[in-house]
């Protein structure tokens, strides 16, 4: 090859890394949208799910309330349940304060 | 515009200035520095648009040597202006902008021409209404921010944790960081006359690059805020930083008023015996290591292990102990960062339960510094 093709070639390589990571740039951003959404739905599906065994009339004793531990489900999933960062993912699933504190803390929810 | 000046002297003048200017801007006239010339002096400004640096060289001051000719104003490439400088030969250098922007640079028997900008091109300044009612210690200052804005998060994806959450009220200054994993909150005092209490973030860089600016320095320092900007004057300097928009998270709540466990330790030997634990939680997938508390025993031993490499077991010195047995597990490197940020000192740790939050404070100063660290979860 000339050195003008290998150049050629080149710019083209180049174009299309750059394709590439734009690409995987929108998909990532696509798939945290759904994982937030889908956190959102898995608590409220557990709602739901609480609301029917209610219903059912389960007689479960929890230590915690039901919907602390709704969400100390869903935080030990990997998703966070504090307002600041509410439904986002947990990443390499390190502890967060806040979360810990709508669970555990001392106040109400 | 020309001028002639002490090259040492400007050298040291511009440094702090550098700090505001970064190749990587998408705004090409802020990869230059800007020179305005009037009767009074030298006026130097860098800026990013997060952060602005301004620093004033008087004619007034004879340690300066400079000597105007005529006023005026350019905007030169910031990274080859200052190499150019450091490299000139001679004490003194002239400076002088003759037509087009372009400018003839002299010292000894050397000349550079170098092609500049137009001042008026350049962006304004933020506008912020110098407050005399409201200054700290250059020293505070520098601990306020070394002992707090490492706690704060690297990540954008939060954009307010990524600053220093900064409540002013009467003489009194506290400033929180947090990334969620831990916290550190320092109070420091501020001289303040006015009756206003402040509530800002300040992006933690920001505080970084004024730290590195304020290192010999001794001064009172004049801290003014405006509704999206702070600045900080210091000798012959005004720095500018944007604030963070939002609201930052409440985090009184986070820190437990109650404890069950209690132990004090030297800072400096808990730090050694951390970096030994930590060499092989490094080498494990979940970086984790783990604290066995033995109250009757007075036994307090941290565990390292790596599946791949081995374990490693210590037992921990401890200056004092009480309540009750606790095992729990978090990240060595917050401890680390925790413990350096405490120096040689004492320090309390106290814990509530293997799932709560616990707290790190220095013993000679308990209600001024407090730093907490999310333990681990483990099944
Ligand atoms: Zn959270």
């Amino acid at each position: 090859m000339e050195q003008k093709d290998y150049y050629a070639k080149f710019e083209e390589l180049q174009q299309s890394s750059q394709d590439l990571t734009r690409k995987l740039i929108e998909m990532k951003d696509i798939i945290s949208h759904i994982l937030e959404e889908n956190a959102e739905f898995k608590i409220e599906n557990d709602h739901l799910r609480q609301r029917l065994a209610e219903i059912d009339n389960d007689k479960t004793t929890p230590q915690l309330p039901e919907a602390r531990r709704t969400l100390e489900k869903l935080y030990e999933e990997g998703f966070h349940v504090c307002t600041v960062m509410y439904g986002a993912h947990r990443e390499n699933k390190e502890e967060c304060a806040f979360c810990l504190d709508v669970i555990y803390g001392e106040r109400g929810v | 515009m020309k001028f002639t000046i002490n090259r040492n002297q400007f050298i040291k003048k511009i440094s702090n200035v550098q700090r505001a200017i970064s190749t990587k801007t998408t705004i090409p006239i802020l990869t230059g520095i800007k020179l305005e010339l009037s009767q009074e002096g030298l006026t130097i400004t860098g800026s990013d648009v997060d952060i602005s640096i301004q620093t004033f060289i008087s004619v007034s001051d004879a340690d300066n040597e400079l000597h105007i000719e005529n006023t005026g104003a350019i905007v030169l490439p910031a990274r080859f202006f200052n190499e150019i400088i450091k490299k000139l030969p001679g004490e003194q250098f002239t400076l002088n902008v003759v037509e087009n922007n372009q400018t003839i640079i002299k010292s000894g028997k050397t000349e550079f021409t170098i092609n500049g900008l137009d001042a008026n091109s350049y962006p304004r300044l933020p506008e912020v209404e110098s407050n005399e009612k409201l200054s700290i210690s250059a020293e505070m200052l520098r601990q306020l921010v070394d002992e707090t804005v490492f706690s704060a998060s690297k990540q954008e994806n939060r954009p307010i944790l990524t600053g220093l959450h900064l409540k002013i009220s009467a003489e009194k200054l506290l400033g929180v960081a947090t990334d969620s994993h831990r916290l550190a909150q320092r109070i420091v005092k501020v001289n303040n006359q006015s009756d206003n209490d402040y509530d800002i973030v300040v992006p933690a860089r920001s505080l970084k690059e004024l730290e590195h600016c304020l290192i010999e320095d001794n001064s009172e320092i004049k801290i003014s805020i405006s509704e999206n900007q702070i600045l900080f004057e210091f000798q012959n300097t005004l720095f500018y930083s944007r604030l963070l928009e939002g609201n930052y998270p409440g985090t009184d709540r986070l820190i437990p008023t109650s404890s069950d466990t209690q132990l004090t330790f030297d800072a400096k030997s808990l730090l050694q015996s951390v970096e030994r634990a930590s060499l092989l939680s490094h080498a494990s997938r979940n970086n984790v290591v783990r604290l066995a508390i033995d109250v009757n025993a007075s036994k307090v031993t941290l565990y390292g292990n790596s599946p791949e490499v081995g374990t490693v077991e210590e037992n921990l010195t401890t200056e004092a102990l009480s309540g009750a047995d606790l095992e729990i597990s978090f990240n060595p490197d917050y401890l680390k960062e925790a413990l350096q940020a405490f120096g040689d000192t004492k320090i309390e740790v106290e814990f509530t339960s293997a799932l709560h939050p616990f707290t790190l404070k220095p013993s000679d100063n308990k209600e001024n510094f407090i730093q907490l660290i999310t333990p681990v979860r483990t099944f």
